[in-house]
């Protein structure tokens, strides 16, 4: 049973990859792709509710052997993507990887056999959900929307096989990461899943989707080589292969002096791929990729892999100095991301910035290291990740609508479009806003944080800066001239299934917090810290508000009854928009000091000599205060800054 | 049954203390100016007035974000009398924001326009203070909650006196005082006409001046919690400060929004980021 | 008097417009906003805008291009609305009523309620204007009622129907 479990999770998607690679029938493709993402969901609920398990493959088959020469071959393929680019940075940190590996592997001689190779607690139970459900509704999503891409694009030759084709692998990679507990196999998976990264974000082959693949690809492959530079440390120090599993390192051994310097190169790598500051650049430059990439790979899933990384590790440093720089690092990066978020005129970077907002904010919240913190990290990476792959999806969507990604080209999409518009407000007022799951972590990282009070001040600042972007981009798509009644438009189901999928995912599992905190992020917080007794704590946080019935004697820090604030919302927003209408003859013409040409939906005014001219509204971007140009050089100084003070902090090992 | 008699109460009596502050605001602004000034149920009249207004709009989503603008200051309020937790009091209170500003953003109308980007720009300017006056009472209390405010016996002024100063530009903001009535204000109609509340009319201009109402009282209550025993210090500190803004508002002139968020960020957060510090470092943690 | 009723006489907002005035009205108009005058007493605010007010204070004599920036202003004004013409120039056209852009008074826009003569109309006067026009507003000489052909309300002035 959970040989055949293991193997649909991450063997699968590789056979259903090649077998999609290989047809050409656009319908054919999208069946074996509806069908893979079916069983690989039904597979992960299946995981649920399973509960924890770990496994080793069966002797049979030489597995180590295969993924060790999967991992040179991968390796030699950025060595000939550098040369192909001319990319001196990724020959050099391919090159940084090779050597060690090498080194390792036949000069040290090193024989790395791990027991239980896979293991699966409750955490792995929420990320391999994350990937598989949110990752195969993305997958549908890019059916149709990679056919409409190369329409648009007059491509001759079709290439939406071998995107599907990396874009289904890289479920089957994310998978056999977050399973993995042999730490050289959890290498392998990562550098999977930067191979996928490249591969995708190179799809269009223009001369930009290059350079920021290659981009992606060295800046990855430095936590690549931080990743080498671990186990190969590990195996020295503590003496064999025994090191090398998960699970040994975060279970024991924590506080000794060698065993943080591992842990904070792990975490080094963990940053890169989460894209913290002052490595932000390669996400955003990601961003030109088509939009199934970025809701795939750069919000919901792979940079995930970078922050789960962090948390599972979490045990390991928690009550050290490393553990406190982690979280300046996250907090600053998630202000100094938020600060530059509100200058972007393009949809997909404020998307990009805002999601290395909030990876940096679950990255702050492994690095408060309480029980209260490690469940707000987790709920966030939930959370983040529906409603992050819901706008993506949604901006494609648009994007298909107007052929355009900038934010001013999307006024008015109210009238143009309203489902699209009401989904993507949905999915914007979930990003920050009560009673919605985002804010429901951010609550409760709020109330973790002041443990390391620079945290909660950047906390602070970042989440009123958060506001502003969202509000302006969301009031831009609702600026519509007096007019009523604009007719729906038509959404193709492959569009459609996911987004609204997505949609009432958000209120499902938001207003279900409850039953899946206390199933799941109960238990895998205990898994990551073992032996702690967060139900206690930490439920108190979403339980009803005690009032006259008994509070928990030990005083809990807050509380408030989610269902009060659904009901909230439910009369200010859903009452009125069901149950509200306007009568034509209540129409009047905006405020223009009488000048417009006559009627009421008209935008269009007399200047001089009666001169028609339409009246332009433009949105505050604030370029010179927080452009990138004015921001930039100062938010990635102090990250690097910060950076170093983490890896010190790991080598002093306190 | 106690809680939902609170609650009524609240939602009855909230308007009627706030409308009538709305007018001694008036009475004591035109005494300060010379002049005698408009009676103190004023802003009453005003309200019936408006509701008997015919009933104009520019889009439906107008009306669902004022109206929510108001229910979510109603649940705000509710929350602190209810003495719940005050992060999200504070949460609630920036949705109802949001509410407004996306009023604001619902039509092409160029001074809505304007109205709503300044509104944002107040948002952003008070909103950290407010996050910090959590922060910093969870650094005294250990708790968040409301109830332990009230419960305890030393007043919060003693130790967050520097937060209570950063609270006072928020007051200001709130009340749509110079120098920060950028984003609607009576007096700013020169230049962006009504700014946010340009579009609105009748009835839907009745519900933003009953929701501000609603947000009078919450933001002087929110100072009251600063000397909560014996309350009646607390309320004459909050009828202090709401005299102060009054005397600051008639001799400042507006100022740019930019302006705002500089000072606001760098004096209140400064303000805020040295009382949690200390607290920290003399307190540690909980 | 109605609760509404009364609201409407203790808090008449206006909006003041020029048409193409001198400015001499609109001065005075300004003087009684003044703490001199102070008119706030009696509730009158002064909205730069259509949407929020009831009064429209009309200076200055109509011509064809203030007349459709006129009457836009006039739809967007919700009802119940008066209209004052303040100066001679509102009321009939004044000294400029034979010019060949002027239209005339404010009237041949719009329906006028009371007309404030003068150049310029003396404070006093238009404070007295506007206490007519409340009067008006009390002893219901405005009549609101369903059109039968619309359905919908309108005023009627005179047996008039205005829309």
């Amino acid at each position: 049973m959970t040989d055949g479990m293991m193997a649909i999770a991450i063997l699968l998607p590789v056979v259903a990859g090649f077998l999609i690679l290989v047809i050409r029938n656009y319908f054919a493709r999208g069946v074996v792709v509806v069908l893979t993402a079916s069983v690989l969901i039904a597979n992960s609920i299946l995981f649920a509710s399973k509960g924890p398990i770990t496994y080793t493959p069966p002797a049979g088959f030489d597995w180590g052997t295969l993924i060790t020469v999967l991992d040179y071959a991968i390796l030699i393929t950025y060595l000939v993507l550098g040369l192909k680019l001319r990319n001196r940075l990724v020959l050099i940190f391919a090159a940084t990887q090779i050597i060690p590996l090498a080194y390792f592997e036949f000069v040290m001689k090193a024989h790395v056999e791990v027991k239980p190779a896979f293991v699966v607690d409750y955490l792995a139970v929420v990320m391999t959900l994350v990937i598989c459900v949110i990752g195969s509704l993305i997958c549908i999503y890019a059916i149709r929307y990679m056919r409409d891409h190369e329409e648009h694009a007059h491509l001759d030759k079709s290439r939406q096989s071998r995107f599907l084709f990396w874009l289904v692998l890289f479920l089957g990679a994310m998978n056999g990461l977050v399973f993995a507990n042999n730490l050289v196999w959890l290498y392998f998976f990562w550098e999977v899943t930067t191979l996928c990264c490249f591969m995708l974000i190179s799809h269009d082959k223009t001369q930009i989707a290059l350079q920021n693949a290659a981009r992606a690809l060295w800046m990855n492959a430095t936590g690549g080589t931080a990743f080498i530079l671990a186990i190969i440390y590990l195996y020295t120090t503590q003496g064999g292969s025994s090191a090398l599993s998960v699970q040994n390192i975060i279970g024991g051994g924590i506080h000794s002096a060698v065993m943080l310097v591992p842990v904070a190169l792990l975490c080094y790598t963990g940053c890169t791929k989460a894209a913290q500051m002052p490595f932000q650049s390669w996400l955003l430059g990601a961003m030109v990729a088509p939009t199934p990439v970025s809701a795939l790979l750069h919000s919901s899933t792979m940079v995930k892999a970078g922050v789960y990384l962090v948390i599972r590790l979490a045990p390991a440093y928690a009550g050290t100095y490393l553990s406190t720089a982690i979280a300046i690092v996250g907090g600053f990066t998630f202000l100094g991301t938020s600060a530059l978020a509100i200058s972007q005129t393009t949809g997909k970077r404020v998307l990009a910035y805002s999601t290395i907002a909030n990876l940096g904010l679950i990255m702050a919240c492994a690095g408060i290291n309480t029980p209260l913190s490690i469940a707000a990290a987790i709920l966030l990476i939930i959370f983040h990740a529906i409603s992050k792959g819901l706008l993506f999806l949604c901006a494609g969507t648009i994007e298909h609508q107007i052929w355009s990604r900038e934010i001013e080209d999307m006024e008015g999409l109210a009238a143009k479009a309203p489902l699209v518009t009401l989904i993507t407000a949905v999915g914007m007022l979930s990003m920050f806003l009560p009673p919605f799951g985002m804010l429901l972590g951010k609550w409760i990282a709020l109330e973790a944080a002041y443990k390391v009070p620079l945290a909660a001040i950047f906390f602070v600042l970042a989440s009123a800066l958060t506001m502003v972007f969202w509000t302006k981009w969301l009031g831009r798509l609702l600026q519509v001239m007096p007019k009523l009644g604009w007719p729906l438009e038509k959404l193709s189901p492959s569009y459609a299934v996911p987004l609204w999928t997505l949609f009432i995912g958000i209120f499902v599992i938001g207003f279900g917090i409850a039953p899946i905190y206390q199933d799941f992020i109960a238990s895998a917080t205990s898994n990551v810290i073992p032996g702690n007794n967060i139900i206690a704590s930490g439920w108190a946080s979403i339980v009803l508000a005690g009032s006259s019935t008994g509070q928990p004697a030990a005083a809990i820090q807050g509380s408030f009854p989610l269902w009060a604030l659904y009901l909230v919302l439910g009369i200010a927003l859903f009452l009125p928009m069901l149950f509200y209408g306007l009568k034509p003859t209540q129409l009047r013409p905006v405020y223009l000091c009488g000048e417009q040409t006559g009627g009421t939906d008209t935008d269009e005014w007399l200047a001089e000599a009666d001169i028609k001219t339409k009246f332009i509204l433009g949105g505050y971007y604030f370029q010179g205060t927080v452009g990138e140009k004015a921001l930039n050089p100062w938010v990635n100084t102090v990250a690097i800054f910060l950076l170093a003070i983490m890896i010190g902090c790991g080598v002093i090992s306190k | 049954m106690n809680q939902f008699i609170t609650v009524i109460a609240t939602i009855v009596l909230a308007p009627i203390v706030g409308g009538l502050l709305f007018g001694i605001d008036r009475r004591i602004t035109a005494r300060l100016q010379g002049r005698f000034g408009p009676p103190i149920m004023q802003p009453f009249y005003d309200f019936f007035k408006l509701l008997g207004k015919e009933s104009i709009a520019v889009s439906k989503m107008q009306f669902v974000w004022i109206y929510s603008y108001l229910v979510l200051m109603i649940a705000s309020l509710v929350c602190l009398v209810l003495q719940s937790d005050f992060l999200v009091l504070v949460f609630l209170l920036g949705f109802a924001g949001v509410s407004l500003v996306l009023g604001g953003f619902s039509t092409k109308s160029p001074y809505s326009h304007f109205g709503a980007n300044r509104e944002l720009l107040q948002i952003l300017a008070y909103e950290p203070v407010l996050l910090l006056l959590a922060i910093g009472i969870y650094a005294q209390n250990g708790t968040f909650m409301v109830s332990t405010i009230l419960s305890r016996q030393e007043p919060l002024l003693l130790s967050l006196w520097p937060l209570f100063i950063a609270v006072l530009y928020v007051l200001t903001i709130k009340m749509r005082k110079s120098p920060f009535d950028l984003a609607t204000s009576h007096h700013a109609h020169q230049e962006i006409v009504k700014g946010i509340t340009t579009e609105y009319s009748g009835s839907y201009l009745a519900l933003y001046h009953l929701a501000e109402w609603y947000e009078i009282v919450l933001v002087l209550g929110v100072i009251v919690l600063f000397w909560a025993n014996p309350i009646w210090i607390g309320l004459l500190i909050a009828f202090a400060a709401f005299l102060l803004e009054l005397v600051v508002d008639n001799i400042t002139a507006r100022m740019t929004a930019r302006w705002m968020v500089r000072l606001s960020w760098s004096v209140g957060l400064i303000l805020g980021i040295i009382n949690i510090a200390y607290l920290y470092i003399m307190k540690g943690v909980f | 008097m109605g609760l509404i009723t009364k609201s409407r006489v203790k808090s008449p907002w206006i909006m003041h417009f020029d048409n193409s005035s001198c400015n001499g009205c609109d001065i005075e108009v300004l003087a009684c906003l003044t703490p001199l005058y102070d008119v706030e007493r009696f509730g009158i605010v002064n909205m730069g805008n259509p949407k929020h007010a009831d009064v429209l204070l009309i200076t200055g004599p109509v011509n064809r291009r203030t007349a459709r920036v006129l009457r836009n202003l006039y739809d967007q004004v919700p009802s119940p609305k008066m209209v004052i013409a303040v100066g001679t120039c509102a009321s009939s056209g004044g000294v400029f009523h034979n010019c060949y852009n002027v239209l005339g008074g404010v009237d041949k826009v719009i329906p006028v309620d009371i007309y404030i003569p003068g150049c310029a109309a003396r404070p006093e006067a238009i404070i007295d204007g506007v206490v007519m026009a409340l009067q008006n507003l009390t002893e219901q000489r405005r009549l609101w009622a369903t059109c039968p052909h619309c359905k919908t309300e309108h005023e009627v002035v005179d047996q008039q129907w205005r829309i």
